[in-house]
Protein backbone atom coordinates (compact mmCIF):
# COMPACT_ATOMS: atom_id res chain seq x y z
CA UNK A 1 0.00 0.00 0.00
CA UNK A 2 2.89 2.16 1.08
CA UNK A 3 4.67 1.60 -2.19
CA UNK A 4 2.01 2.40 -4.32
CA UNK A 5 1.62 5.57 -2.73
CA UNK A 6 4.60 6.50 -3.17
CA UNK A 7 5.12 5.59 -7.42
CA UNK A 8 1.14 7.26 -7.40
CA UNK A 9 2.79 10.57 -5.70
CA UNK A 10 6.06 10.21 -8.04
CA UNK A 11 3.92 10.10 -11.34
CA UNK A 12 1.89 12.70 -10.23
CA UNK A 13 5.11 15.02 -10.01
CA UNK A 14 6.37 13.72 -13.00
CA UNK A 15 2.93 14.89 -14.46
CA UNK A 16 2.95 18.56 -13.13
CA UNK A 17 6.27 18.90 -14.38
CA UNK A 18 5.63 17.98 -17.56
CA UNK A 19 2.52 19.76 -18.12
CA UNK A 20 4.36 22.56 -16.60
CA UNK A 21 7.55 22.29 -19.37
CA UNK A 22 4.33 21.37 -22.32
CA UNK A 23 2.98 25.19 -20.96
CA UNK A 24 6.09 26.85 -21.68
CA UNK A 25 6.81 25.32 -24.94
CA UNK A 26 3.46 26.41 -26.04
CA UNK A 27 3.99 29.68 -24.35
CA UNK A 28 7.41 29.77 -26.61
CA UNK A 29 5.44 28.30 -29.51
CA UNK A 30 2.64 31.43 -29.29
CA UNK A 31 5.18 34.04 -28.76
CA UNK A 32 7.37 33.21 -32.54
CA UNK A 33 4.23 32.96 -34.25
CA UNK A 34 2.82 36.16 -33.12
CA UNK A 35 6.52 37.47 -34.15
CA UNK A 36 6.12 35.91 -37.70
CA UNK A 37 2.17 37.68 -38.10
CA UNK A 38 3.93 41.00 -36.84
CA UNK A 39 6.61 40.84 -39.49
CA UNK A 40 4.34 39.60 -42.51
CA UNK A 41 2.43 43.07 -41.20
CA UNK A 42 5.38 45.06 -41.12
CA UNK A 43 6.57 43.84 -44.85
CA UNK A 44 6.75 46.97 -46.51
CA UNK A 45 5.00 45.12 -50.27
CA UNK A 46 1.87 44.20 -48.05
CA UNK A 47 -0.74 46.56 -47.32
CA UNK A 48 -1.70 46.88 -43.43
CA UNK A 49 -4.83 45.15 -42.70
CA UNK A 50 -6.64 45.85 -39.60
CA UNK A 51 -6.80 42.26 -38.33
CA UNK A 52 -3.32 39.82 -38.49
CA UNK A 53 -3.96 36.81 -41.47
CA UNK A 54 -5.18 34.26 -38.86
CA UNK A 55 -7.76 36.57 -37.67
CA UNK A 56 -9.00 36.98 -40.71
CA UNK A 57 -9.23 33.09 -40.96
CA UNK A 58 -10.36 32.27 -37.29
CA UNK A 59 -13.16 34.92 -37.48
CA UNK A 60 -14.44 34.58 -41.55
CA UNK A 61 -17.81 32.36 -40.73
CA UNK A 62 -18.79 35.28 -37.87
CA UNK A 63 -17.75 38.11 -40.55
CA UNK A 64 -19.46 36.96 -43.29
CA UNK A 65 -23.01 37.07 -41.11
CA UNK A 66 -24.33 40.81 -42.50
CA UNK A 67 -25.07 41.76 -39.11
CA UNK A 68 -21.07 41.21 -38.20
CA UNK A 69 -19.20 41.99 -40.36
CA UNK A 70 -15.53 43.75 -40.46
CA UNK A 71 -16.85 46.91 -38.30
CA UNK A 72 -18.84 43.74 -35.80
CA UNK A 73 -15.15 41.96 -35.85
CA UNK A 74 -13.22 45.46 -35.12
CA UNK A 75 -15.45 46.30 -32.11
CA UNK A 76 -14.89 43.02 -30.65
CA UNK A 77 -11.32 43.24 -31.03
CA UNK A 78 -11.58 46.89 -29.47
CA UNK A 79 -14.32 45.56 -26.71
CA UNK A 80 -13.17 44.33 -23.21
CA UNK A 81 -15.29 41.93 -21.10
CA UNK A 82 -15.44 41.45 -17.59
CA UNK A 83 -17.04 37.80 -16.59
CA UNK A 84 -17.54 37.95 -12.83
CA UNK A 85 -17.23 33.95 -11.67
CA UNK A 86 -15.37 31.04 -13.48
CA UNK A 87 -18.24 28.90 -12.97
CA UNK A 88 -21.21 26.83 -15.21
CA UNK A 89 -21.93 30.02 -16.54
CA UNK A 90 -18.48 31.89 -16.68
CA UNK A 91 -16.91 28.71 -18.56
CA UNK A 92 -19.48 28.42 -21.95
CA UNK A 93 -19.71 32.18 -21.80
CA UNK A 94 -15.77 33.13 -21.79
CA UNK A 95 -15.20 30.43 -24.58
CA UNK A 96 -17.88 31.87 -26.64
CA UNK A 97 -16.73 35.50 -26.16
CA UNK A 98 -12.87 34.59 -26.41
CA UNK A 99 -14.02 32.48 -29.56
CA UNK A 100 -15.39 35.32 -31.30
CA UNK A 101 -12.34 37.83 -30.63
CA UNK A 102 -13.00 39.85 -27.36
CA UNK A 103 -9.78 41.70 -27.73
CA UNK A 104 -10.24 41.98 -23.80
CA UNK A 105 -11.38 39.67 -21.07
CA UNK A 106 -11.40 39.57 -17.64
CA UNK A 107 -12.59 36.93 -15.16
CA UNK A 108 -12.98 37.46 -11.52
CA UNK A 109 -13.04 34.18 -9.29
CA UNK A 110 -11.77 33.66 -5.76
CA UNK A 111 -12.50 29.84 -5.99
CA UNK A 112 -10.40 26.15 -6.66
CA UNK A 113 -11.73 23.72 -9.29
CA UNK A 114 -13.56 21.43 -7.17
CA UNK A 115 -14.51 17.75 -8.50
CA UNK A 116 -17.71 18.76 -8.44
CA UNK A 117 -18.01 21.61 -10.59
CA UNK A 118 -16.96 19.27 -13.63
CA UNK A 119 -20.35 18.20 -14.72
CA UNK A 120 -21.19 21.54 -16.06
CA UNK A 121 -17.75 24.16 -16.02
CA UNK A 122 -16.48 22.84 -19.25
CA UNK A 123 -13.53 24.83 -19.27
CA UNK A 124 -12.09 22.90 -16.48
CA UNK A 125 -10.58 19.71 -16.59
CA UNK A 126 -9.65 16.65 -14.47
CA UNK A 127 -6.24 17.92 -14.77
CA UNK A 128 -7.53 21.39 -13.08
CA UNK A 129 -8.97 19.92 -9.76
CA UNK A 130 -7.10 22.06 -7.28
CA UNK A 131 -6.09 25.26 -9.40
CA UNK A 132 -7.05 28.69 -8.92
CA UNK A 133 -10.71 28.72 -11.38
CA UNK A 134 -9.47 31.81 -12.64
CA UNK A 135 -6.12 29.81 -13.96
CA UNK A 136 -7.74 27.17 -15.02
CA UNK A 137 -10.15 29.23 -17.11
CA UNK A 138 -7.37 31.15 -18.60
CA UNK A 139 -5.09 28.51 -19.91
CA UNK A 140 -7.91 26.50 -21.79
CA UNK A 141 -9.19 30.50 -23.22
CA UNK A 142 -4.93 31.08 -24.48
CA UNK A 143 -5.52 27.63 -26.55
CA UNK A 144 -8.58 28.56 -27.36
CA UNK A 145 -7.36 31.76 -28.45
CA UNK A 146 -4.09 33.13 -28.03
CA UNK A 147 -4.42 36.48 -30.14
CA UNK A 148 -6.68 37.63 -27.07
CA UNK A 149 -5.42 40.29 -23.62
CA UNK A 150 -6.89 38.12 -20.41
CA UNK A 151 -6.51 39.13 -16.83
CA UNK A 152 -7.51 37.02 -13.97
CA UNK A 153 -8.81 38.49 -10.39
CA UNK A 154 -8.37 35.98 -8.24
CA UNK A 155 -10.42 37.06 -5.66
CA UNK A 156 -13.92 37.63 -5.12
CA UNK A 157 -15.98 40.71 -5.97
CA UNK A 158 -16.52 42.74 -3.09
CA UNK A 159 -18.08 46.35 -2.28
CA UNK A 160 -14.37 47.60 -1.81
CA UNK A 161 -12.67 45.94 -4.86
CA UNK A 162 -15.75 46.02 -7.25
CA UNK A 163 -15.44 49.50 -8.57
CA UNK A 164 -11.74 49.20 -9.11
CA UNK A 165 -12.04 46.29 -11.37
CA UNK A 166 -15.22 46.72 -13.03
CA UNK A 167 -14.11 50.41 -14.03
CA UNK A 168 -11.52 48.33 -16.29
CA UNK A 169 -14.04 46.87 -18.59
CA UNK A 170 -16.70 48.16 -21.13
CA UNK A 171 -19.33 45.47 -20.17
CA UNK A 172 -19.67 42.91 -17.41
CA UNK A 173 -21.24 39.17 -17.65
CA UNK A 174 -22.85 38.28 -14.08
CA UNK A 175 -21.71 34.61 -13.74
CA UNK A 176 -21.61 34.64 -10.20
CA UNK A 177 -24.05 32.36 -8.04
CA UNK A 178 -25.46 34.28 -4.77
CA UNK A 179 -28.03 37.28 -4.40
CA UNK A 180 -25.39 38.93 -2.53
CA UNK A 181 -23.22 39.20 -5.78
CA UNK A 182 -26.11 40.01 -7.90
CA UNK A 183 -26.98 42.94 -6.27
CA UNK A 184 -23.41 44.05 -5.64
CA UNK A 185 -22.71 43.85 -9.34
CA UNK A 186 -25.96 45.93 -10.46
CA UNK A 187 -25.27 48.59 -8.41
CA UNK A 188 -21.37 48.57 -9.42
CA UNK A 189 -22.37 48.81 -13.09
CA UNK A 190 -24.98 51.84 -12.74
CA UNK A 191 -22.88 53.33 -10.68
CA UNK A 192 -20.24 53.15 -13.44
CA UNK A 193 -22.31 53.80 -16.84
CA UNK A 194 -21.63 50.15 -17.70
CA UNK A 195 -23.88 47.47 -19.25
CA UNK A 196 -24.62 43.98 -17.63
CA UNK A 197 -25.66 40.98 -19.27
CA UNK A 198 -27.10 38.61 -15.81
CA UNK A 199 -27.44 34.93 -16.40
CA UNK A 200 -28.56 32.24 -13.69
CA UNK A 201 -29.53 28.85 -13.36
CA UNK A 202 -30.48 26.39 -10.95
CA UNK A 203 -31.97 22.77 -11.45
CA UNK A 204 -33.36 23.36 -14.54
CA UNK A 205 -34.93 26.78 -14.61
CA UNK A 206 -32.94 29.32 -16.14
CA UNK A 207 -32.91 33.39 -16.45
CA UNK A 208 -31.21 35.90 -18.31
CA UNK A 209 -31.95 39.17 -18.36
CA UNK A 210 -29.87 42.65 -20.17
CA UNK A 211 -29.74 45.42 -17.52
CA UNK A 212 -28.60 48.73 -17.69
CA UNK A 213 -28.49 48.81 -21.59
CA UNK A 214 -28.11 51.60 -22.44
CA UNK A 215 -26.41 52.54 -19.62
CA UNK A 216 -27.22 56.23 -18.59
CA UNK A 217 -26.68 57.66 -15.15
CA UNK A 218 -29.07 57.04 -12.61
CA UNK A 219 -32.12 59.22 -12.65
CA UNK A 220 -31.87 59.18 -16.31
CA UNK A 221 -35.17 57.38 -17.36
CA UNK A 222 -34.20 56.34 -20.86
CA UNK A 223 -31.40 54.50 -18.98
CA UNK A 224 -32.12 50.23 -18.76
CA UNK A 225 -33.51 49.03 -15.45
CA UNK A 226 -31.07 47.27 -12.90
CA UNK A 227 -31.13 43.99 -10.95
CA UNK A 228 -33.05 46.22 -8.17
CA UNK A 229 -35.93 47.43 -10.97
CA UNK A 230 -36.52 43.81 -11.40
CA UNK A 231 -36.52 42.38 -7.91
CA UNK A 232 -36.05 45.07 -5.35
CA UNK A 233 -36.62 42.49 -2.54
CA UNK A 234 -33.94 40.00 -2.22
CA UNK A 235 -35.50 36.44 -1.55
CA UNK A 236 -35.34 35.15 2.39
CA UNK A 237 -31.46 34.07 3.31
CA UNK A 238 -32.53 30.65 4.36
CA UNK A 239 -34.89 30.09 1.03
CA UNK A 240 -32.13 30.70 -1.08
CA UNK A 241 -30.90 27.73 -3.03
CA UNK A 242 -27.29 26.56 -4.10
CA UNK A 243 -26.83 24.16 -7.15
CA UNK A 244 -24.63 22.81 -4.02
CA UNK A 245 -27.73 22.25 -2.15
CA UNK A 246 -30.13 22.69 -5.07
CA UNK A 247 -28.38 20.54 -8.27
CA UNK A 248 -28.43 21.79 -11.33
CA UNK A 249 -28.23 19.94 -14.77
CA UNK A 250 -25.32 20.94 -17.24
CA UNK A 251 -26.52 21.94 -20.07
CA UNK A 252 -29.25 24.17 -17.89
CA UNK A 253 -26.34 26.09 -17.27
CA UNK A 254 -24.42 25.91 -20.30
CA UNK A 255 -27.51 27.04 -22.35
CA UNK A 256 -27.82 30.21 -20.41
CA UNK A 257 -24.00 30.76 -20.32
CA UNK A 258 -24.26 30.73 -23.96
CA UNK A 259 -27.25 33.21 -24.43
CA UNK A 260 -25.28 35.38 -22.41
CA UNK A 261 -22.43 35.10 -24.72
CA UNK A 262 -24.38 36.07 -27.21
CA UNK A 263 -26.49 38.51 -26.01
CA UNK A 264 -22.65 40.67 -24.94
CA UNK A 265 -21.43 39.44 -28.46
CA UNK A 266 -25.02 41.77 -30.25
CA UNK A 267 -24.13 44.56 -27.58
CA UNK A 268 -20.60 44.70 -28.56
CA UNK A 269 -20.73 44.14 -32.40
CA UNK A 270 -24.17 46.56 -32.61
CA UNK A 271 -22.29 49.12 -31.01
CA UNK A 272 -24.43 49.65 -28.19
CA UNK A 273 -21.65 49.48 -25.02
CA UNK A 274 -22.03 53.28 -25.10
CA UNK A 275 -24.78 55.24 -24.26
CA UNK A 276 -23.89 57.78 -27.18
CA UNK A 277 -24.60 54.45 -29.86
CA UNK A 278 -27.91 53.38 -28.01
CA UNK A 279 -30.68 53.17 -30.55
CA UNK A 280 -33.81 54.61 -28.73
CA UNK A 281 -36.94 52.69 -28.22
CA UNK A 282 -35.54 48.97 -28.27
CA UNK A 283 -37.12 47.11 -25.59
CA UNK A 284 -34.79 44.59 -23.40
CA UNK A 285 -36.58 41.67 -22.51
CA UNK A 286 -36.05 39.12 -19.63
CA UNK A 287 -35.96 35.11 -20.65
CA UNK A 288 -37.19 32.46 -18.70
CA UNK A 289 -36.03 29.03 -19.65
CA UNK A 290 -37.51 26.03 -18.46
CA UNK A 291 -35.94 22.41 -19.24
CA UNK A 292 -39.40 20.57 -18.82
CA UNK A 293 -41.58 23.63 -19.51
CA UNK A 294 -43.69 23.82 -23.08
CA UNK A 295 -42.22 26.19 -24.39
CA UNK A 296 -39.14 25.85 -22.89
CA UNK A 297 -38.62 29.67 -23.55
CA UNK A 298 -40.62 32.62 -22.36
CA UNK A 299 -39.69 36.15 -23.29
CA UNK A 300 -41.01 39.20 -20.63
CA UNK A 301 -40.91 42.37 -22.00
CA UNK A 302 -39.00 44.70 -19.70
CA UNK A 303 -39.70 47.62 -18.26
CA UNK A 304 -38.34 51.18 -18.11
CA UNK A 305 -36.08 51.54 -14.78
CA UNK A 306 -38.27 52.00 -11.53
CA UNK A 307 -39.32 55.65 -10.36
CA UNK A 308 -38.65 53.94 -6.64
CA UNK A 309 -35.30 52.27 -7.44
CA UNK A 310 -32.54 53.21 -4.97
CA UNK A 311 -30.04 52.87 -7.34
CA UNK A 312 -30.87 53.43 -10.94
CA UNK A 313 -33.80 56.28 -10.11
CA UNK A 314 -33.48 60.21 -9.99
CA UNK A 315 -34.05 59.45 -5.87
CA UNK A 316 -31.27 57.09 -5.78
CA UNK A 317 -28.57 57.26 -2.70
CA UNK A 318 -26.32 55.28 -4.01
CA UNK A 319 -22.85 56.93 -4.82
CA UNK A 320 -18.98 55.58 -5.45
CA UNK A 321 -18.04 56.81 -2.30
CA UNK A 322 -20.82 54.82 -0.32
CA UNK A 323 -20.56 51.28 -2.07
CA UNK A 324 -17.40 50.02 0.14
CA UNK A 325 -19.05 50.37 2.90
CA UNK A 326 -22.61 48.79 1.70
CA UNK A 327 -23.35 45.43 3.32
CA UNK A 328 -25.24 43.28 0.83
CA UNK A 329 -25.03 40.35 3.11
CA UNK A 330 -26.83 42.37 5.78
CA UNK A 331 -29.31 43.23 2.80
CA UNK A 332 -29.82 39.96 1.75
CA UNK A 333 -30.10 38.81 5.32
CA UNK A 334 -27.46 36.23 5.50
CA UNK A 335 -27.80 34.57 8.46
CA UNK A 336 -24.68 33.37 10.76
CA UNK A 337 -24.40 29.42 10.48
CA UNK A 338 -27.35 27.74 11.56
CA UNK A 339 -27.18 27.37 15.52
CA UNK A 340 -30.72 27.14 16.74
CA UNK A 341 -30.55 24.37 18.82
CA UNK A 342 -29.09 23.79 22.75
CA UNK A 343 -26.13 21.99 23.19
CA UNK A 344 -28.42 19.05 24.35
CA UNK A 345 -30.06 18.88 22.07
CA UNK A 346 -27.68 17.79 19.58
CA UNK A 347 -25.29 14.52 19.34
CA UNK A 348 -22.03 14.19 17.26
CA UNK A 349 -22.01 11.52 14.51
CA UNK A 350 -19.87 8.84 16.64
CA UNK A 351 -22.11 9.39 19.42
CA UNK A 352 -25.24 8.50 17.22
CA UNK A 353 -22.97 5.15 15.94
CA UNK A 354 -22.82 3.93 20.21
CA UNK A 355 -27.08 4.51 20.18
CA UNK A 356 -27.25 2.47 16.59
CA UNK A 357 -25.06 -0.51 18.22
CA UNK A 358 -27.15 -0.48 20.81
CA UNK A 359 -29.35 -3.92 20.56
CA UNK A 360 -32.50 -2.35 22.26
CA UNK A 361 -33.35 -0.27 19.44
CA UNK A 362 -35.57 2.17 20.86
CA UNK A 363 -34.71 5.35 18.56
CA UNK A 364 -36.12 6.20 15.55
CA UNK A 365 -33.50 7.60 12.91
CA UNK A 366 -35.48 10.59 10.39
CA UNK A 367 -33.12 11.37 7.20
CA UNK A 368 -34.44 15.00 6.29
CA UNK A 369 -33.06 15.09 3.05
CA UNK A 370 -35.35 15.20 -0.17
CA UNK A 371 -35.76 11.60 -1.27
CA UNK A 372 -33.49 12.03 -4.61
CA UNK A 373 -30.48 12.15 -2.23
CA UNK A 374 -31.95 9.48 -0.16
CA UNK A 375 -31.96 6.89 -2.83
CA UNK A 376 -28.53 7.61 -3.83
CA UNK A 377 -27.34 6.70 -0.08
CA UNK A 378 -29.05 6.17 3.40
CA UNK A 379 -28.47 4.78 7.13
CA UNK A 380 -29.86 1.34 7.66
CA UNK A 381 -32.85 1.79 9.15
CA UNK A 382 -33.79 5.44 8.32
CA UNK A 383 -36.77 6.49 7.65
CA UNK A 384 -37.02 9.46 5.15
CA UNK A 385 -39.02 12.55 5.42
CA UNK A 386 -37.82 15.54 3.24
CA UNK A 387 -37.44 18.92 5.26
CA UNK A 388 -39.96 20.49 2.76
CA UNK A 389 -42.79 18.35 3.78
CA UNK A 390 -42.38 19.80 7.20
CA UNK A 391 -42.74 23.68 5.48
CA UNK A 392 -46.43 25.40 6.18
CA UNK A 393 -48.47 25.03 9.33
CA UNK A 394 -50.58 23.03 7.69
CA UNK A 395 -48.14 20.31 7.05
CA UNK A 396 -49.41 16.79 7.52
CA UNK A 397 -45.86 15.80 8.52
CA UNK A 398 -46.43 17.60 12.04
CA UNK A 399 -49.66 16.17 12.98
CA UNK A 400 -50.69 16.33 16.71
CA UNK A 401 -50.01 13.37 18.64
CA UNK A 402 -48.42 10.84 16.11
CA UNK A 403 -47.42 11.90 12.86
CA UNK A 404 -48.20 9.16 9.92
CA UNK A 405 -44.72 8.88 9.44
CA UNK A 406 -44.06 7.34 12.82
CA UNK A 407 -43.83 3.63 12.72
CA UNK A 408 -46.39 1.89 14.88
CA UNK A 409 -44.32 -0.18 17.21
CA UNK A 410 -42.30 2.70 17.85
CA UNK A 411 -43.25 3.39 21.89
CA UNK A 412 -44.23 6.98 22.68
CA UNK A 413 -40.80 7.58 24.91
CA UNK A 414 -38.54 6.63 21.77
CA UNK A 415 -36.01 8.72 20.92
CA UNK A 416 -35.86 10.80 17.36
CA UNK A 417 -32.57 11.63 16.21
CA UNK A 418 -32.70 13.80 13.01
CA UNK A 419 -29.79 13.71 10.62
CA UNK A 420 -29.47 15.91 6.70
CA UNK A 421 -26.61 15.92 4.35
CA UNK A 422 -24.74 19.02 6.20
CA UNK A 423 -26.77 19.74 9.83
CA UNK A 424 -28.74 22.83 8.85
CA UNK A 425 -31.49 21.23 7.91
CA UNK A 426 -31.74 18.70 10.92
CA UNK A 427 -31.88 21.65 13.13
CA UNK A 428 -34.97 23.63 11.45
CA UNK A 429 -36.87 19.68 11.40
CA UNK A 430 -35.79 19.12 15.36
CA UNK A 431 -36.76 22.20 16.43
CA UNK A 432 -40.43 22.29 14.14
CA UNK A 433 -40.87 18.65 16.13
CA UNK A 434 -40.51 20.06 19.30
CA UNK A 435 -42.44 23.08 18.62
CA UNK A 436 -45.31 20.30 17.24
CA UNK A 437 -45.39 18.85 20.72
CA UNK A 438 -43.96 15.20 19.67
CA UNK A 439 -41.64 15.98 22.51
CA UNK A 440 -44.11 14.63 24.60
CA UNK A 441 -43.45 17.10 27.47
CA UNK A 442 -39.85 15.92 27.69
CA UNK A 443 -40.60 12.44 27.41
CA UNK A 444 -39.32 11.96 24.75
CA UNK A 445 -35.58 12.97 23.46
CA UNK A 446 -35.64 14.26 20.38
CA UNK A 447 -31.80 15.16 18.83
CA UNK A 448 -30.08 16.68 15.71
CA UNK A 449 -27.05 14.79 14.72
CA UNK A 450 -24.34 17.18 14.17
CA UNK A 451 -23.17 17.72 10.84
CA UNK A 452 -24.64 15.68 9.03
CA UNK A 453 -23.75 12.77 7.13
CA UNK A 454 -20.87 14.90 6.02
CA UNK A 455 -19.93 14.26 9.87
CA UNK A 456 -20.91 10.62 9.93
CA UNK A 457 -18.31 10.24 6.99
CA UNK A 458 -15.57 12.33 9.36
CA UNK A 459 -16.21 10.48 12.12
CA UNK A 460 -17.57 6.64 11.90
CA UNK A 461 -17.38 5.74 8.40
CA UNK A 462 -14.53 7.19 5.48
CA UNK A 463 -16.04 5.13 2.73
CA UNK A 464 -19.96 7.06 2.76
CA UNK A 465 -20.37 8.49 -0.53
CA UNK A 466 -19.85 12.16 -0.42
CA UNK A 467 -21.64 13.79 -3.62
CA UNK B 1 -44.69 17.86 -17.83
CA UNK B 2 -46.35 20.86 -19.37
CA UNK B 3 -46.93 24.27 -18.59
CA UNK B 4 -49.41 25.61 -21.69
CA UNK B 5 -52.16 23.61 -20.44
CA UNK B 6 -55.45 25.44 -21.23
CA UNK B 7 -57.43 26.77 -18.52
CA UNK B 8 -60.32 25.51 -18.18
CA UNK B 9 -63.61 28.01 -18.63
CA UNK B 10 -63.75 30.06 -15.71
CA UNK B 11 -60.41 29.78 -14.55
CA UNK B 12 -56.64 31.52 -15.40
CA UNK B 13 -53.43 28.96 -15.45
CA UNK B 14 -50.94 29.76 -13.44
CA UNK B 15 -47.00 29.30 -13.84
CA UNK B 16 -44.48 29.27 -10.70
CA UNK B 17 -41.07 28.63 -11.92
CA UNK B 18 -38.08 28.12 -9.71
CA UNK B 19 -38.40 28.44 -5.92
CA UNK B 20 -42.04 28.82 -6.58
CA UNK B 21 -42.76 25.48 -8.67
CA UNK B 22 -40.56 23.76 -5.56
CA UNK B 23 -42.50 25.34 -2.73
CA UNK B 24 -45.89 24.15 -4.92
CA UNK B 25 -44.29 21.27 -6.05
CA UNK B 26 -46.60 22.51 -9.53
CA UNK B 27 -45.31 24.10 -12.50
CA UNK B 28 -49.13 25.27 -13.23
CA UNK B 29 -52.25 24.82 -11.77
CA UNK B 30 -55.62 26.42 -12.99
CA UNK B 31 -57.68 29.02 -10.25
CA UNK B 32 -60.65 30.53 -10.74
CA UNK B 33 -61.18 33.73 -12.80
CA UNK B 34 -62.05 36.71 -12.21
CA UNK B 35 -59.19 37.45 -9.66
CA UNK B 36 -58.33 41.10 -9.05
CA UNK B 37 -54.02 40.60 -8.58
CA UNK B 38 -54.40 42.32 -5.04
CA UNK B 39 -56.25 38.91 -3.52
CA UNK B 40 -53.66 36.62 -5.64
CA UNK B 41 -51.08 36.24 -2.54
CA UNK B 42 -53.52 35.84 -0.55
CA UNK B 43 -55.37 33.16 -2.05
CA UNK B 44 -51.90 31.03 -2.85
CA UNK B 45 -51.44 32.07 0.99
CA UNK B 46 -54.20 29.66 1.97
CA UNK B 47 -53.48 26.92 -0.81
CA UNK B 48 -49.67 27.30 0.59
CA UNK B 49 -48.95 28.02 3.82
CA UNK B 50 -46.07 30.20 4.32
CA UNK B 51 -45.46 30.65 0.08
CA UNK B 52 -46.27 34.75 0.71
CA UNK B 53 -43.36 35.56 2.88
CA UNK B 54 -40.81 32.79 1.67
CA UNK B 55 -41.55 33.38 -2.02
CA UNK B 56 -44.08 35.56 -3.37
CA UNK B 57 -42.63 38.80 -1.72
CA UNK B 58 -39.56 38.91 -3.73
CA UNK B 59 -40.91 37.67 -7.04
CA UNK B 60 -41.62 39.16 -10.25
CA UNK B 61 -45.75 39.01 -11.24
CA UNK B 62 -46.60 38.48 -14.79
CA UNK B 63 -49.98 38.46 -16.59
CA UNK B 64 -49.76 37.54 -20.26
CA UNK B 65 -46.01 37.69 -19.76
CA UNK B 66 -46.33 41.43 -18.68
CA UNK B 67 -45.33 42.68 -16.10
CA UNK B 68 -47.98 43.37 -13.13
CA UNK B 69 -47.37 45.73 -10.10
CA UNK B 70 -48.91 44.97 -6.55
CA UNK B 71 -51.01 47.70 -6.19
CA UNK B 72 -49.73 49.13 -2.73
CA UNK B 73 -52.16 51.81 -1.95
CA UNK B 74 -55.21 49.79 -0.88
CA UNK B 75 -56.67 49.66 -4.18
CA UNK B 76 -58.21 46.58 -6.26
CA UNK B 77 -55.78 46.96 -9.33
CA UNK B 78 -55.78 44.81 -12.18
CA UNK B 79 -58.11 41.90 -12.54
CA UNK B 80 -57.08 38.37 -13.45
CA UNK B 81 -59.32 37.52 -16.50
CA UNK B 82 -60.58 34.10 -17.87
CA UNK B 83 -57.53 32.22 -19.91
CA UNK B 84 -55.32 34.79 -18.53
CA UNK B 85 -51.62 33.01 -18.18
CA UNK B 86 -49.91 34.50 -14.77
CA UNK B 87 -46.40 33.47 -13.92
CA UNK B 88 -44.69 34.05 -10.45
CA UNK B 89 -41.02 34.55 -11.54
CA UNK B 90 -38.60 33.99 -8.17
CA UNK B 91 -34.86 35.61 -8.52
CA UNK B 92 -32.49 32.62 -9.72
CA UNK B 93 -28.97 33.50 -8.10
CA UNK B 94 -27.30 30.82 -8.57
CA UNK B 95 -25.38 29.67 -11.10
ZN1 LIG C 1 -32.90 50.17 -10.76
Amino acid sequence: MESANASAAALRAKIAATEERLKLLKAQLANIEEKEAEEVEESPVTRKWPLLPDEYKRYGRQMIVPSVGIQGQLRLKDASVLIVGAGGLGCPSSAYLAGAGVGTIGIVDGDIVETSNLHRQILHNSSTVGMKKVDSIVSYLKSLNPHLKYITHPTHLTPQNAAEIVSQYELVLDCTDHPTSRYLISDTCILLQKPLVSASALRRDGQLIVLNSPPLPAGDAKGGPCYRCVFPKPPPTDSVVSCGDGGILGPVVGVMGVLQALEGIKLIVEGRLKEEQEVDGRGNTMLLFSASGSPQFRSLKMRARSSKCVACSGNAELTLEKLPGMDYAVFCGIASPIGILKPEERIEAKEYLELEQDSEKTHVLLDVREKVQFDICSLENSINIPSSSFQGTRSSSLQEGKPSWLPETVRADASIYVICRLGNDSQIVTQKLKEAGLDNNGKRAIKDIRGGLKAWKEQVNPSWPEY
Amino acid sequence: MSLATKAPPGHFSILYFASASSYTAKDTEHLPAPLPVSKLFDRLEEKYAGIKSRVLESCLLTVNLEYVDMPDDGSVGLVIKEGDEVAIIPPVSSG
